[in-house]
């Protein structure tokens, strides 16, 4: 006698249906297999059901019972499919009434027959909506579910609620909510002075451009780079849905918000924490849990090289790709990038009252990590000079929301012009349409600023942002103007 | 006689130390003989380049593209060669300006503000008269940058030979020093490492071969302060940048100014005091017309100073900033906007 149940495989952050089979029937001798690559997890299962269906008062069928999850080229792991195995062995032997086919159930049995919270809410969510199936999840895992617009989600505490949910399509009991898993942002009011760095946050939100400061310690370029996630747009209800799946399958959980993520990962962060990998199942990293919002690396200079390295491809495709024995997974990573060091390790070359201590070789070895070909991404460049006690006790600055509009009117006006907002190429800056003056300045500039080509890609896409924020067609000689002044150098 | 004496220059010994041996010997000749006899203590190397005879120097010279100014030649710089203590035989590249200069110093370890400050010092006295520094890091380096940017005459005086360059990232700053029609001196043989002791000795030159000395920042002790009592006691007008009292790099130049020394108000004024000085004519500058230049103050500003000042919006003052640069009236120094 056969039963299915389905369930969900975290496998990278797309969620993978998984088919539980399970025949129950056959041979005199009593047998319990599992089969199609579980790994040492799924094994422990078979004990752990067997306790589970007697613990709640039902009978373990004698003979053979075989269970299959399928299809087995997807990579399946952890203790999540107990409950969906243990289901699908009482309806296999017609202990329960009632259909599990409809059923994605996903959770850990303890032996008393409880069901224990595991990852992977959202995605059950989201197969149950598309394959409109109900969803038996346990309560903490059904808060995460619930996200899914539409999705028919029954939190059990238990095996026995969760049969009474196939049997008589009970309710199930309240899910829990999700728990906040982020920074709280910060509002561009709250940053006094800085009106160069706050016009530079807007170009860079506006044309999504990667943003490197460096300036004293002190200066406020971890309070300016926390409120550029509130100065771009809010998520769309869909990308704020793809976000928490990027999450969940980091196992945090991420309420469905429509402010962006704010990820900092310390200097002494491993490659896998980064970019993500770990033992066993990928977990997506950093890179990803910015997805969609702001990464900032804070000391730049104290990255080692090999990490900075591990974020080249991120940054240039917007994802990352982790390769594990015979299948790789592909991470979405599609961050506005953001930078702060000092400019030596005392910090103090660049301020007008104190004189730096660090020896001129530091300062060199210094710059020369803040070099190489990460760096080169930085579409807008600048100093952040400690702000002075006038500016400090000056009156409160424009909230986040005032410049966010500008931003979003900005991108709207990009794509009125059949533009995406994000990295223009060297042949799309080629096509652009630049006024008479625009075009004497860019062409001055590469002779009296020694640009390079790509710092004159630089300017020139920074321009166009520029042009964007003022909502005109043509890039205006203002506008190159603004966009010189963006190239700061260390 | 003078073969005598490039002989003994080629021994690269402390200066105090050759006039004294050559006191007590007599002549240079007799110092050198001495030497050669084994009776003056010194080490092994110094020693062997005694036994170096002078046509094999020349010879040496001639190759590297080095001349030499012995004290009492007729382009010896006559204001030099007036003091006590003046070097015997200068090693140079390039060419030493017959009139004294304005030595522009201070220290190595200087903030932003001297450097940018020494930097316009530089440009703006280069227009009238050449600039005499010591090719340091900090001050030096920058007033040496500023000379060459305004297209002016620039000596550099090293405390080692002038073909082992220290700091070694001067060496490009040196070498157009002297392809400008400045010049790169020292009084050390070529071939003569960098020490420390080597260095006091040089601040005399630079105050010989100067008029007047601006110190710009400079901490206590440090070279600036020697080069500036040098100057005191050469007889020299002395200027100094007034700054903060509790800045160590404003400590040495307060000190001076209490000491007598004139407070330096701003680039323009240091120029008309020089010039008052030196008894030049003066070039005056046309007024400054742009609001932002006008706003930018001597030693230039931060974006966020002149965005508050002229209640422009960021988008305009940077722009503004922008062309500014393109047409080489300011540059951007690290957060700062300053004039050129």
């Amino acid at each position: 006698m056969y039963a299915s149940v389905s369930s969900v495989a975290l496998f990278g952050v797309d969620p993978q249906p998984v088919s539980v089979e399970v025949f129950v029937g056959g041979g005199a001798r009593a047998s319990f297999t599992i089969v199609g690559l579980p790994d040492t997890a799924v094994r422990e299962a078979r004990d752990r059901v067997a306790a589970a269906i007697r613990s709640s008062g039902f009978r373990f069928p004698g003979g053979r019972v075989t269970v299959n999850l399928a299809p087995a080229d997807v990579p399946k792991a952890g203790s999540a499919y107990d409950l969906p195995i243990a289901l699908g062995v009482l309806a296999a032997a017609r202990l329960v009434k009632g259909t599990t086919t409809d059923v994605v159930a996903l959770g850990e049995l303890a032996l008393d027959g409880a069901v224990r919270a595991v990852r992977g809410g959202l995605a059950a969510g989201l197969v149950a909506e598309r394959t409109e199936r109900r969803c038996v999840l346990d309560p903490h895992g059904a808060g995460e579910a619930l996200l899914v617009d539409g999705a028919d989600v029954r939190a059990v505490r238990s095996l026995s609620e969760a049969v009474a949910v196939v049997e008589l399509d009970a309710p199930g009991v309240a899910a829990e909510a999700c728990a906040e898993d982020s920074v709280p942002e910060l509002d561009l009011a709250d940053v006094r002075g800085h009106a160069e760095a706050r016009r530079a946050l807007e170009v860079a939100a506006a044309g999504h451009h990667h943003l490197l400061m460096w300036g004293p310690p002190g200066s406020g370029k971890t309070m300016l780079a926390r409120s550029l996630a509130g100065v771009m747009q809010q998520l769309s209800s869909a990308e704020s849905l793809e976000v928490a799946q990027i999450w969940a399958a980091a196992g945090r959980s991420r309420m469905n918000q429509a402010s962006r993520p704010f990820r900092a990962p310390h200097h002494t962060a491993t490659p896998a924490a980064l970019v993500g990998g770990g033992s066993g199942m990928p977990v997506p990293g950093e890179v990803s849990l910015a997805h969609r919002g702001v990464l900032f690396l804070d000391e730049l200079g104290e990255f080692p090289p090999h990490l900075l390295d591990t974020l080249r491809q991120p940054v240039e495709d917007g994802y990352v790709t982790i390769a594990r024995k015979g299948v790789s997974v592909r991470f979405p990573a599609s961050f506005q990038l953001v930078a702060a060091t000092n400019p030596c390790p005392c910090g103090y070359a660049s301020d007008s009252k104190i004189a730096c201590r660090c020896s001129p070789g530091a300062v060199q070895k210094y710059r020369r990590r803040l070099s190489g070909p990460l760096v080169d991404r930085f579409d807008v460049r600048l100093a952040v000079p400690r702000p002075q006690r006038s500016q400090i006790m000056g009156p409160p600055s424009e909230p986040s929301a005032a410049v966010s509009a500008r931003v979003a009117a900005a991108h709207t006006f990009q794509r009125s012009q059949g533009r995406v907002p994000g990295a223009l190429g060297r042949r799309q800056l080629d096509q652009l349409v630049w006024s008479a003056s625009a075009l004497g300045l860019l062409d001055e500039s590469i002779d009296r600023l020694h640009l390079s080509a790509r710092g004159f890609d630089r300017v020139r896409r920074v321009a166009r942002t520029i042009a964007d924020l003022a909502a005109s067609p043509v890039v205006e000689g203002d506008h190159v103007a603004e966009a010189l002044s963006f190239r700061g150098s260390l | 006689m003078r073969d005598d004496r490039l002989v003994l220059a080629f021994v690269g010994m402390h200066p105090d130390r050759r006039a004294g041996l050559v006191g007590t010997y007599g002549s240079a000749g007799a110092v050198v003989a001495a030497i050669r006899r084994g009776r003056v203590e010194l080490p092994a190397e110094a020693r062997a380049a005694a036994s170096v005879d002078a046509d094999a120097r020349k010879a040496q010279l001639a190759e590297a593209g080095i001349t030499t100014l012995a004290l009492g030649d007729p382009d010896y710089p006559a204001h030099l060669g007036r003091l006590p203590g003046a070097p015997d035989v200068l090693f140079v590249k390039g060419v030493v300006p017959v009139v004294p200069g304005v030595a522009i110093v201070g220290t190595r370890r200087a903030t932003a503000y001297g450097r940018s400050l020494a930097r316009r010092m530089g440009g703006a006295v280069s227009e009238f008269w050449p600039v005499v520094s010591g090719l340091a890091r900090g001050i030096d380096g920058e007033a040496h940058q500023g000379t060459l940017a305004a297209g002016g005459r620039g000596v550099a005086v090293l405390g080692c030979g002038i073909d082992r360059w220290y700091p070694a990232e001067h060496r490009p700053l040196g070498v157009r020093l002297i392809e400008t029609g400045g010049a790169v001196i020292s009084e050390y043989p070529p071939g003569v490492r960098p020490m420390g002791w080597r260095f006091p000795p040089r601040n005399r030159i630079i105050s010989g071969l100067s008029a007047v000395v601006v110190v710009v920042e400079a901490a206590v002790p440090g070279g600036a302060m020697i080069t500036a009592r040098h100057a005191l006691d050469h007889g020299l007008q002395v200027f100094a940048v007034p700054g903060d009292i509790d800045r160590a790099t404003s400590v040495g130049c307060n000190e001076l100014i209490r000491d007598g020394a004139w407070p330096v108000l701003g680039v323009e004024d240091l120029v008309e005091a020089v010039g008052f000085t030196l008894g030049e004519s003066q070039k005056r500058r046309s007024p400054i017309d742009d609001p932002v230049l006008a706003g930018l103050g001597e030693a230039g500003s931060t974006v966020d100073d002149l965005i508050s000042r002229l209640g422009w919006s960021p988008a305009d003052v940077l722009s503004h900033i922008g062309a500014l640069e393109l047409e080489g009236k300011v540059i951007r120094d690290q957060g700062r906007v300053v004039p050129r």
